[in-house]
């Protein structure tokens, strides 16, 4: 039984300064939304923290990466019978006041996964000039091979329906999956929708993205971008 | 066809074999990753016997020198078991994260029943149900009632 209740899915690692600020906005935001942080191993006070803001909260102690959390979300998510679910980020970046917008096409039904777009109709976000371009480049690499219109990609602001949940709390991919995860719904036949959201620069702490992570990011996308097309469609797929 | 050299393959190839098999008798390796090597040792062993074996296979290859046969057989032989291990581990990663993550969202689930069905004061305080480590959520989970 599917309720309408909705789940914010909070992935978060090393985030305890930017923690509360996320959790007092999506409490007095979103109040109609069910908070659930997933912290993927931190090491700072973000445990300590959950407990004693007492937020409902998954946790594990080593890192495996923000897809397994977001994994672990859907899959309780699902487990739970919530139909939808909301994914922000633990830093802040996502405000919780646009996750209305988000989820409105899902509500409306003209879609299973909805990103919010930084820079879909002309937003403007301050992002570095080389990441601006490789995230540019594979936005049309992806709108190229999907047919559809990708603008940001690599948004960790996303907003999932009842087929999205079923499907990636069995599979969802690992690292820094948000161009696979892409092209796995798109592979699976699931309807992806963008909407133009504002969002603001982290409110503390650094960006997990350093150089050679991200040139790992790149080779692994590369990889995926080559090789999902060629994969059968999943299990549980639209036909 | 006999020499120090021929004396010493065999005698590591035959080690080789005792070895993997008494690696299985002790549970050290299990039946089914036994196998490659089994095999693997077992050809090793043949070639040491029978020398014209290699010579037969340089011969109809077209190699002149027999050891580089070896060399390379080898060469594949470590290429396929290591490629057959970074499969092994990629599916054990696989199958760890699916498992943390299950007895983390299992670990959440009994928190909130518990904390609905008012028990939470009974067992004490829940911060203490995922302290730390895997052993401490195992014993969340048989405390899980009707688990």
């Amino acid at each position: 039984m599917k309720s309408a209740r909705v789940l914010a899915i909070v992935p978060a690692h090393n985030e305890a300064d930017s923690l509360p600020g996320v959790i007092r906005e999506v409490r007095t935001g979103a109040p109609d939304l069910d908070l659930l942080v997933v912290d993927d191993g931190s090491t700072d006070a973000s445990l300590a923290l959950l407990r004693r803001a007492k937020v409902r909260h998954v946790h594990w102690d080593e890192r495996m990466g923000v897809g397994a959390a977001v994994r672990a979300g859907l899959t309780y998510a699902d487990r739970l019978g919530y139909s939808c679910a909301v994914r922000l980020d633990g830093d802040g970046q996502h405000p919780a006041s646009q996750i209305d917008q988000l989820l409105r096409p899902i509500r409306e039904e003209r879609a299973d996964l909805v990103i919010g777009s930084r820079y879909r109709d002309g937003g403007t976000y301050p992002s570095p000039r080389g990441r601006r371009l490789a995230q540019w480049a594979l936005a049309r690499g992806l709108s190229m091979m999907t047919r559809g219109q990708v603008t940001d990609p690599t948004s960790g602001f996303l907003a999932f329906g009842p087929a999205a949940i079923d499907l990636l709390a069995e599979h969802h991919p690992g690292g820094y999956g948000e161009p696979e995860l892409l092209l796995y719904l798109w592979r699976s036949h699931l309807r992806v929708l963008e909407v133009p959201v504002e969002m603001r620069e982290r409110i503390a702490g650094q960006t997990s993205l350093t150089m050679l992570r991200l040139l790992g990011t790149a080779a692994r996308m590369l990889l995926v971008v080559l090789v999902t097309p060629l994969r059968p469609a999943p299990r549980g797929a639209r036909s | 066809m006999t020499g120090p050299v021929q004396f010493i393959a065999v005698l590591v190839s035959a080690a080789l074999l005792l070895l993997v098999l008494e690696l299985v008798r002790r549970r050290a390796l299990s039946e089914e990753y036994s196998l490659i090597w089994i095999s693997f040792s077992l050809v090793l062993l043949a070639l040491a016997l029978r020398r014209d074996l290699l010579h037969a296979v340089a011969g109809w290859l077209g190699v002149h020198y027999p050891p580089a046969v070896l060399l390379l057989a080898l060469l594949l032989v470590v290429f396929v078991a290591s490629l057959h291990f970074s499969v092994i581990v990629s599916r054990q990663r696989r199958q760890i994260e699916r498992l943390v993550e299950e007895v983390a969202v299992l670990s959440t689930e009994v928190r909130g029943l518990r904390e609905a069905a008012g028990t939470a004061v009974a067992h004490g305080s829940t911060d203490h149900d995922e302290t730390s480590g895997v052993a401490a959520r195992a014993s969340t989970e048989r405390d899980a009632p009707g688990a």
